[in-house]
């Protein structure tokens, strides 16, 4: 009995000291990897693009400065949804993928693509009302923050949104499956990351 | 060392954990020389072009120098790129030039070089894999790279020329009031690209270093030369976007009329804040001096242990000395603003934090020192600049106590005294150590080597007027000398200064002269070198011991297995049983003695290829 214990415990060091994994999923944990600390060297620029925002509220008596015309509410409130919506959507879209369920996994992506065009949609309705209120890019630091951070934002989801259909169109031809969905899911992190972002741009340029 | 990939393709490559894949080397000259994913290519791109702007920069450097010895007085040669003044550098051109000598010499210059070239060769050689771990991120990030040089080039045939900001673009100076015209745009916008170039980079070095070593490759097994560049890939990741920001911000003031930097320009809503700017720019600022310094750094603790035949001293004391610079970094970047109406309070903390860096400094500096006290030194050509390097730094390193302190720093602040220091520490040690890197790692990136008689008169006259330079102008800064100014002797109280900025001139022009050796070598030796050896200077690392010179396309035939660090010289046993002084990373010593094999080294006999 001892000896078989011992015997097992001698197979466990000199056998697999690495566990095995297959080429692919390695090369999927490091694309992983680098997508992390990709998002996490982002994540660094839209602190500082927030850290100008808070160091520019801080020095200024009243804020919104007075005669600014107030954002809306309504309209980012919807779209905060709509964002949540998307991330669900698209996370869904992943598991049908890695469940064999390609058609299910590339409408989903689609849903996403078209729910993620619609957030775009209602930001522009933003964006032009509030122009039409007079609040145009040179209407002063409020609007400097507020067309800075949306557009900025706005860039990464037309980002997103082209990826999205690429995504779509490749999982239903089938090059992406549950083996290999390794794209999927990096555009999968990255989507949630610009949803993140929307939910602090909401916070803390809408609501506060 | 004829076998090539597909000789060793029926090694089963899917069966051990930590064999990596073996692409065949592209055939069409594009895939080869243009767009090619191989790291050694990459490398080289980022050298040829760090080269050029390294001398481009250069000469920007000698007509200010110029302007300085005989302010406005014609300039001799360089005067034909001045030919709507007549070949006199005007007030205007003065700005331009200054801007574009910092702005090139860093990011186009040492970044490439020190960063583009020696992390995309050294790495993946030097922990035994085969490649990047994303090849083509890495193209991306050269050609995303040559895009901000083209951007660069751009601005200087502009209407209003290029940049005029300074090298910091601060603003309001850099924003539409003070420097109208595109050039000043187009140059910031070349950062954000560049930036950009340096995350990509980043992302690839770190995830290479986690994932593709090879095995028993472990974190402290690993050359100080990768470790330096690790962490300056982290805090390129971490703080390059920082000025990714400030650089958005800066170009939306410039272009679509925002505020963010102007101040009161807005009327009743209040403007922007300069200060902004400045608190983004040295956030990002202060980093990037490690930035520039961490490779040097770590390519000084695997230069100085392998030509003094001794074990790097305190090695894990350097890493960890390094990992602390590079966390205190993070965290000092007030020191730039003392004199910008700070908080006293958060001066002090400043000051300590930036006081604090020494300490771990210091503790670099010291192993170095140890590593070399009693060693079998061997001066050659990569080892002189090495030690130069260190000589170049602690001069650099203590001057910077002054101004790190803000007593001494509200007199210093702006003066030459400044320009001096961060030359010293940012350009002479960073130039001498890249300087120091070609010579060493020429032979395994070309198959030649250089010339050591010509690389020894480079150094020699490279060191002395080096340190002469930039001492020089610390004395011009000590005595009141401000940066930046057009005429200093308009001054009355500068005017004495004269005859010192005349040397200082001397010196920088015999200086520039002084490399002309290297570019003689550097031709010479690539076209009729001598053919190097696979391991011409007998240290251990994986890619002198394990890859020819220069290295097949794949690098490893097999991955290497390590078994022991970087610096192991002088050991005792490798005396007895292999009869040299060194043993490789990845080699086995044998139980008994090894007398009758020619060559020696049983790892040989896995690795293939012949090492002499």
């Amino acid at each position: 009995m001892a000896a078989g214990v011992s015997q097992k415990a001698a197979a466990v060091t000199m056998g697999d000291v690495v566990p095995y994994r297959s080429p692919r999923a390695q090369r999927d944990w490091t694309s992983y990897l680098g997508m992390v600390i990709f998002l996490g060297s982002w994540a660094v620029l839209f602190a500082a693009l927030f850290f100008s925002y808070l160091y520019l509220r801080a020095h200024t008596p009243v804020w919104p400065p007075v005669g600014s015309p107030r954002l809306p509410l309504t309209l980012p409130a919807l779209n905060t949804g709509v964002i949540v919506l998307t991330s669900v959507m698209m996370h869904l879209g992943l598991m049908a993928i890695r469940r064999r369920r390609n058609g299910v996994g590339g409408t989903l992506l689609l849903g996403t693509f078209a729910l993620g065009s619609l957030f775009l949609v209602l930001q522009t309705v933003v964006w032009l009302r509030m122009w039409d209120q007079g609040l145009v890019p040179q209407a002063g630091q409020y609007a400097s923050v507020f067309y800075a951070l949306t557009w900025f934002h706005a860039v990464h989801v037309v980002v997103g949104l082209v990826a999205l259909l690429a995504l779509a169109v490749k999982t239903w031809l089938g090059k992406y499956n549950a083996a290999k969905h390794g794209g999927v899911l990096l555009w999968t992190i990255y989507w949630h990351f610009v949803g993140v972002v929307w939910l602090l741009m909401f916070l803390l340029v809408y609501l506060v | 060392m004829s076998a090539h990939a597909h000789a060793d393709s029926g090694h089963g490559a899917g069966h051990n954990p930590f064999e990596q894949h073996i692409h065949p080397p592209p055939t069409s000259f594009f895939y080869k020389y243009i767009w090619s994913t191989d790291h050694k290519v990459i490398a080289k791109q980022f050298m040829w072009a760090g080269l050029v702007f390294l001398l481009f920069g250069g000469l920007l450097a000698m007509m200010i120098r110029w302007q300085w010895a005989f302010p406005g007085t014609k300039v001799p040669v360089l005067g034909i790129f001045l030919r709507r003044s007549g070949g006199i550098v005007t007030p205007a051109n003065y700005q331009s030039i200054f801007t574009m000598h910092g702005l090139i010499m860093i990011f186009f210059a040492i970044t490439p070089l020190l960063i583009g070239m020696f992390g995309n060769f050294c790495i993946p050689l030097m922990i035994g894999a085969r490649d990047m771990a994303f090849p083509f991120l890495n193209a991306l990030s050269f050609w995303t790279f040559v895009v901000s040089l083209v951007l660069i080039v751009t601005s200087f045939f502009v209407q209003l020329g290029t940049a005029g900001a300074g090298w910091t673009t601060y603003a309001p100076l850099s924003t539409n009031v003070g420097t109208p015209g595109l050039g000043q745009t187009l140059v910031v916008a070349a950062i954000f690209v560049t930036g950009a170039a340096s995350i990509m980079g980043g992302i690839n070095y770190i995830t290479t270093v986690i994932r593709l070593r090879a095995p028993g490759m472990g974190w402290f097994k690993m050359p100080g030369t990768v470790w330096g560049l690790w962490l300056t890939s982290i805090l390129n990741v971490l703080f390059i976007p920082v000025l990714g920001a400030a650089a958005i911000l800066l170009i939306l003031d410039r272009t679509a009329g925002t505020q963010f930097f102007i101040a009161g320009a807005a009327g009743v809503q209040g403007g922007g804040d300069p200060l902004l700017y400045q608190h983004l720019f040295w956030i990002f600022g202060h980093p990037e001096v490690y930035i520039l310094i961490l490779p040097a750094w770590g390519i000084l603790v695997d230069l100085v242990s392998f030509f003094s035949r001794k074990p790097a001293y305190f090695y894990k004391g350097s890493v960890y000395a390094m990992i602390a610079v590079t966390v205190l970094s993070a965290i000092v970047y007030g020191h730039h603003m003392f004199v910008t109406g700070m908080n006293p309070m958060l001066g002090k903390t400043f000051m300590l934090f930036t006081l604090i860096i020494s300490v771990p400094a210091e503790v670099l500096f010291l192993n170095w020192l140890h590593t070399i006290w009693k060693g079998s030194i061997r001066l050659t050509t990569p080892m002189l600049f090495a030690l130069g390097t260190i000589f170049v730094f602690g001069l650099g390193g203590l001057t910077g106590i002054f101004l790190g302190t803000v007593s001494t720093d509200l007199y210093l602040h702006d003066t030459m005294f400044v320009v001096g220091h961060f030359h010293l520490t940012m350009a002479a040690a960073a130039f001498l150590a890249i300087f120091g890197g070609i010579y060493f790692w020429f032979p395994k990136m070309f198959g030649r080597m250089m010339d050591e008689k010509l690389g020894k008169i480079h150094f020699w006259g490279s060191v002395v007027f080096i340190t002469l330079v930039f001492c020089g102008q610390m004395l011009a800064g000590y005595s009141g000398q401000q940066r930046r100014l057009y005429d200093p002797f308009q001054y009355t109280y500068i005017k004495h200064l004269r005859s010192l900025n005349w040397w200082t001139s001397m010196f920088a022009f015999m200086l520039l002269g002084f490399q002309v050796p290297f570019i003689l070598n550097f031709f010479k030796s690539l076209i009729a070198g001598e053919t190097a050896t696979q391991n011409p200077w007998q240290v251990g690392t994986l890619e002198w011991t394990h890859a020819s010179s220069p290295p097949v396309h794949h690098n490893f035939d097999v991955i290497p297995t390590v078994y022991r660090g970087p610096h192991e010289y002088a050991h005792p046993d490798a005396q007895r049983l292999l009869g040299k002084d060194w043993i490789g990373q990845a080699e086995e010593l044998p139980s008994e003695p090894h007398g009758a094999a020619a060559g020696g080294g049983a790892a040989d006999a896995v690795a293939g290829p012949v090492r002499e």
